[in-house]
């Protein structure tokens, strides 16, 4: 314990300095706060000013016995407080997360504390859906203590003074050791009793928001870690990861399947959140704020509203940022003012008709034109991304003729079989989306085209776009420029194949087989050459005339991997119209995950060669470096060439 | 025990099989006492390799059979290193430059220079310069093809190059100028019903000569693969009857199985089933362009006349793909669904016409 505690305490008391020495007058408040930050403070590994402030505002608002506090406070410090750790939900009600979400949490949370074993969950979903509020406020309404790890910010200087270096020592241990020693701790010992401290809460909450670096790396030791927590633990422990969308995606980093099954960690996904909610919220916010402002704000319409809304794509946090900076008065002027009057009304006969613009066709691309403030990219999975291609969704008939009328004759008749309507997607769009490269995006589309397509013909016609686009990206000198067309051909190309537009229901997505194959291919045929060297045979002819006759042949080998080789290589199950390839299903929300064979490939295409270390890293390695063919050449082996 | 293939490889230009026109020519080539680089080209199978090594024998006498492989580290002016597999004796060295991939260019020049630098010990009682052999030029980059040229030319008077080739329509023709083009072409039936014949009578079995025919069209006349062949016939069964089964490779019976699987159905359940099978085929090593054209020749056979041109057409036009482009799996599939829209309409159009 103490290891920890003194190196840290320095640093806790320099933060909370740091933070507002405001609280050394109401240790009373400091204390009714919410146990997490008494646990911060306690470990001493507490960083953001953020929180705090947030709960004095908080409290501020609640208790009326700070009501001093809030005059003393400066009216200019309360404006610059963000909205959102202002506004941040307090109850269940104010929460912007599903109930069913919520209350999934909940019993979850019921359910584990009450046991007296270690319990592990875990909480993904995109950022600013609520993961972290979600877990705050059901602590709060529970009686539980949080206690928060955060990366210890230990950043003395290594080359101070040797004495310096020697008083500090112990805090130099890894941030590694210092998380499991945070578990330990919490797990073990309660918090202080503190006058004032209200209701006995003993029971408590570990929550890690922040991982140590180190776990990135090495996923394992997290994964140490947590067994033995899982064995000796009281208390439950709860996980906050965001999804990203890259594909490092760290809660598969982390928290791969294999080791969520062996320590039974639950995982609860939130989703982005909805619209209607996050406009209720919103126009909460601004009704208070205007009221608050007694005019000197104005109230932001609806619409604006709206625009915000959509263009979060359901980041509750950065749709509150916007509207907080949005909202925000330009006193320096008068003329600022007026521009400020001015600029919601024109933005709300857009944004009107956009809605209904909107609400007619259904459209998904609006909100790109005028990004609402502090707007944030929208971004799709890549299973929707598929989905949206694959998919092929036109504008249906009544619209169709409005629009033929609207651009004028349609084609002529020999092309009439040419005719589609009006796509509801923007490919382009989609892909750029989905953050993908659109070599890999083709690979996906490619391995899924066929089951979406009910005749041949358009199968025919997918396929040969599918062929032009590859063909587009095959120098690689030109590929960065040419990708991009590359996918729009394929893309396009697969819509507009697409001529039946039956809707052919839910269809599985799988990942692409041809990484793989690919690889394999590469692979064996290295170590074909390798191990068949002896035979000096072109690799063609090895592979296709030798190893197949060899594996007819008793052909007495020279070692084991020759033999396991040719009974791999040179054999094939004569399975009439075998099942398909083992498919990996691709799984909502799942990043494409290439990145080795990425690397490979390009490696590759560079003319690095990266192919001869796939067969030394596979491969035995030869003992000696010369190999004699044949017995009697033994007397030659000391020749060198020079 | 080695395969036939081997033991029974001819060793010097006086006892090759066929070509004897040819071997004699070679042979008043070496003794002229200097030649120039040479470009030896044709078929698989055809005994490109052995004709050269029995050249070699002629130029150096039987030191030249004392090989070894060696494992060479080469590092690339970008600092990267590039193994590779050469096969040597004192006089002569060969490499498959087309191993390096896109660095092919760096090893020839490496190669050729190391062994270009140093002279012969004696060359009273040798020859002036060593032979360094090239195989699968074809496969060579641009790039390296040019290096090759200039290569030659700096190194003549140490050096000679023997290239090896299945075609010379990709080697560029400022090589092919400077070398002297040697083509090897397949053995004709009776030769390599004769070589078969000769080798069993060494093993001491005997081939029916129906058998040996058999074998020898089965082949396509690839004496490799007909010699393969023979030898997994023996294993099958001795004493051979004539009438027996030649056994084919796995992967072409494969391929044939693919081919019916198109001619039979034409469906996008069935391409997705196809094109499990292509990702097979390419995990068991067998090349694209070897897939390619297996399937074009059995689909062919199922096709009508009128059809053949057709898909013929289409068959270059998706292998040109194939070349160009980097992932084989979109030619090789979309080759696969036009044949099957061809067809498809095709058999269509038939059944109408049949019922008018």
């Amino acid at each position: 314990m103490n290891t920890i505690s003194v190196g840290d305490k320095a640093a806790s008391s320099r933060l909370n300095h740091w933070v507002d020495p405001s609280f050394t007058d109401f240790p009373g408040e400091s204390f009714s706060l919410s146990g997490r930050r008494k646990g911060s403070q306690v470990l001493g590994s507490k960083a953001e000013p953020k929180r705090p402030q947030k709960r004095k505002g908080e409290a501020g608002r609640s208790n009326p016995h700070t009501l001093s506090y809030l005059l003393r406070e400066s009216a200019q410090r309360d404006q610059d407080e963000p909205w959102v750790d202002r506004y941040s939900p307090r109850s269940q009600v104010e929460l912007a997360v599903h109930k069913k979400k919520i209350e999934e949490v909940e019993n979850w949370i019921r359910v584990h504390t009450n046991t007296s074993e270690g319990n592990i969950l875990l909480l993904t979903g995109p950022s600013g859906c609520g993961k972290t509020a979600t877990v705050q406020v059901l602590a709060q309404e529970l009686g539980l203590r949080v206690q928060e790890w955060a990366n210890p910010t230990n950043l003395e200087p290594y080359s101070s003074s040797q004495h310096e270096w020697r008083m500090n020592s112990f805090s130099f241990s890894s941030q590694l050791a210092q998380f499991q020693d945070f578990l330990l701790k919490t797990n073990k010992y309660n918090c202080l009793k503190m006058v004032g401290d209200g209701g006995p809460t003993d029971r408590k909450l570990i929550l890690v928001e922040d991982f140590p670096n180190q776990f990135y790396r090495q996923p394992g030791s997290l994964h140490d870690i947590l067994r033995r927590f899982v064995k000796t633990s009281r208390c439950p422990l709860v996980f906050i990861v965001s999804d990203s969308l890259s594909g490092d995606s760290s809660s598969r980093v982390l928290f791969p399947r294999e080791i969520q099954e062996e320590l039974d960690i639950s995982n609860i996904s939130f989703n982005p959140v909805a619209p209607t909610t996050m406009m209720k919220v919103l126009t909460r916010i601004s009704t208070l704020e205007a009221g608050k402002s007694c005019g000197k704000m104005c109230v932001s319409d609806q619409a604006v509203l709206a625009t915000l809304c959509l263009g979060s794509s359901g980041d509750i946090r950065s749709a509150i940022n916007s509207l907080q900076f949005s909202s925000l008065p330009d006193t320096s002027l008068e003329k600022g003012l007026w521009r400020m009057k001015e600029r919601p009304v024109t933005s709300l006969g857009k944004a009107v008709s956009r809605m209904n613009q909107r609400k007619k066709s259904k459209q998904t691309k609006e909100p790109e034109d005028e990004q609402a403030i502090g707007g944030k990219d929208a971004s799709l999975f890549l299973f929707r991304a598929l989905g949206k291609i694959l998919h092929c969704k036109r504008r249906n008939h009544e619209g169709a003729e409005a629009a033929e009328c609207a651009s004028g004759p349609g084609l002529p008749s020999h092309l009439f079989q040419h005719h589609r309507e009006t796509l509801l997607v923007d490919p382009e769009l989609v892909v750029e989306r989905s953050h993908m490269s659109a070599e890999f995006f083709n690979l996906y589309l490619h391995q899924n085209y066929v089951d979406f397509l009910s005749e041949v013909e358009d199968v025919e016609r997918a396929s040969e776009y599918l062929s032009d686009a590859d063909l587009l990206t095959a120098d690689w000198t030109s590929r960065s420029t040419m990708g991009d067309y590359g996918s729009s051909v394929a893309t396009r190309g697969l819509l507009h194949s697409n001529s039946r537009q039956v809707s052919v229901g839910f269809r599985p997505l799988h990942k692409p087989n041809w990484l793989l194959v690919n690889k394999k291919h590469r692979e064996k045929c290295l170590a074909a050459q390798f191990l068949f060297r002896s035979f000096c045979l072109t690799p063609v002819s090895l592979q296709t005339e030798l190893l197949p006759y060899l594996a007819k042949l008793t052909h007495p080998m020279r070692n084991q991997a020759q033999i396991a080789f040719i009974q791999d290589v040179g054999q094939m199950l004569q399975r009439r119209f075998s099942a398909r390839l083992k498919l990996e299903a691709l799984t909502d929300k799942e990043p494409g995950q290439l990145e080795t064979d990425t690397e490979e490939e390009k490696e590759k295409e560079e003319g690095q060669g990266a192919a001869e270390e796939g067969l030394l890293g596979s491969q035995p390695q030869p003992t000696t470096n010369q190999v004699l063919l044949e017995e009697e050449d033994l007397i030659i082996e000391e020749y060198t060439s020079d | 025990m080695s395969l036939w293939l081997d033991k029974y490889r001819p060793t010097s230009l006086g006892k090759l099989d066929y070509h004897k026109e040819q071997a004699t020519q070679l042979k008043n080539l070496v003794q002229c006492g200097d030649f120039p680089h040479l470009l030896v080209y044709g078929p698989s199978g055809a005994g490109k390799k052995t004709r050269i090594m029995c050249l070699l024998r002629e130029l150096y006498g039987a030191g030249v059979e004392k090989l070894r492989i060696e494992h060479q580290t080469i590092v690339a002016p970008s600092k990267k290193k590039i193994e590779i597999n050469t096969i040597a004796s004192n006089y002569h060295l060969e490499v498959n430059p087309s191993d390096a991939g896109n660095q092919d260019r760096v090893v020839i020049q490496e190669l050729i220079k190391t062994v270009a630098q140093s002279q012969q010990i004696q060359s009273s009682t040798q020859r002036e310069f060593k032979v360094v052999l090239l195989t699968e030029v074809d496969r060579l980059t641009k790039d390296a093809q040019h290096a090759l040229r200039r290569t030659m030319e700096k190194y003549m008077g140490t050096c000679r190059l023997i290239l090896c080739s299945t075609s010379t329509s990709k080697v560029i023709g400022p090589i092919r100028s400077r070398c002297l083009a040697i083509r090897v072409p397949l053995p004709s039936t009776e030769e390599v019903c004769n070589v078969l014949t000769s080798v069993c009578k060494k093993e001491g079995l005997l081939l029916p000569p129906e058998l040996a025919k058999q074998i020898s069209e089965k082949s396509g006349r690839n004496l490799r693969k007909a010699l393969l062949m023979c030898e997994a016939c023996r294993v099958q069964q001795y004493p051979f009857s004539a009438d027996q089964d030649v056994p084919v490779t796995d992967w072409e019976v494969y391929l044939r199985e693919t081919a019916n699987a198109i001619v039979s159905q034409q469906s996008p359940q069935r391409l997705l089933e196809v094109r499990a099978r292509l990702y097979e085929l390419l995990t068991h090593c067998i090349p694209p362009d070897v897939i390619m054209k297996g399937l074009v020749t059995e689909l062919l056979s199922n096709c009508d006349g009128q059809l053949k041109t057709e898909v013929a057409h289409m068959a270059a036009y998706y292998e040109h793909r194939l070349q160009l482009g980097s992932k084989a799996i979109y030619h090789l599939e979309a080759f696969t669904a036009k044949f099957m829209a061809i067809y498809k309409k095709f058999m269509e159009d038939g059944l109408d016409a049949m019922m008018f």
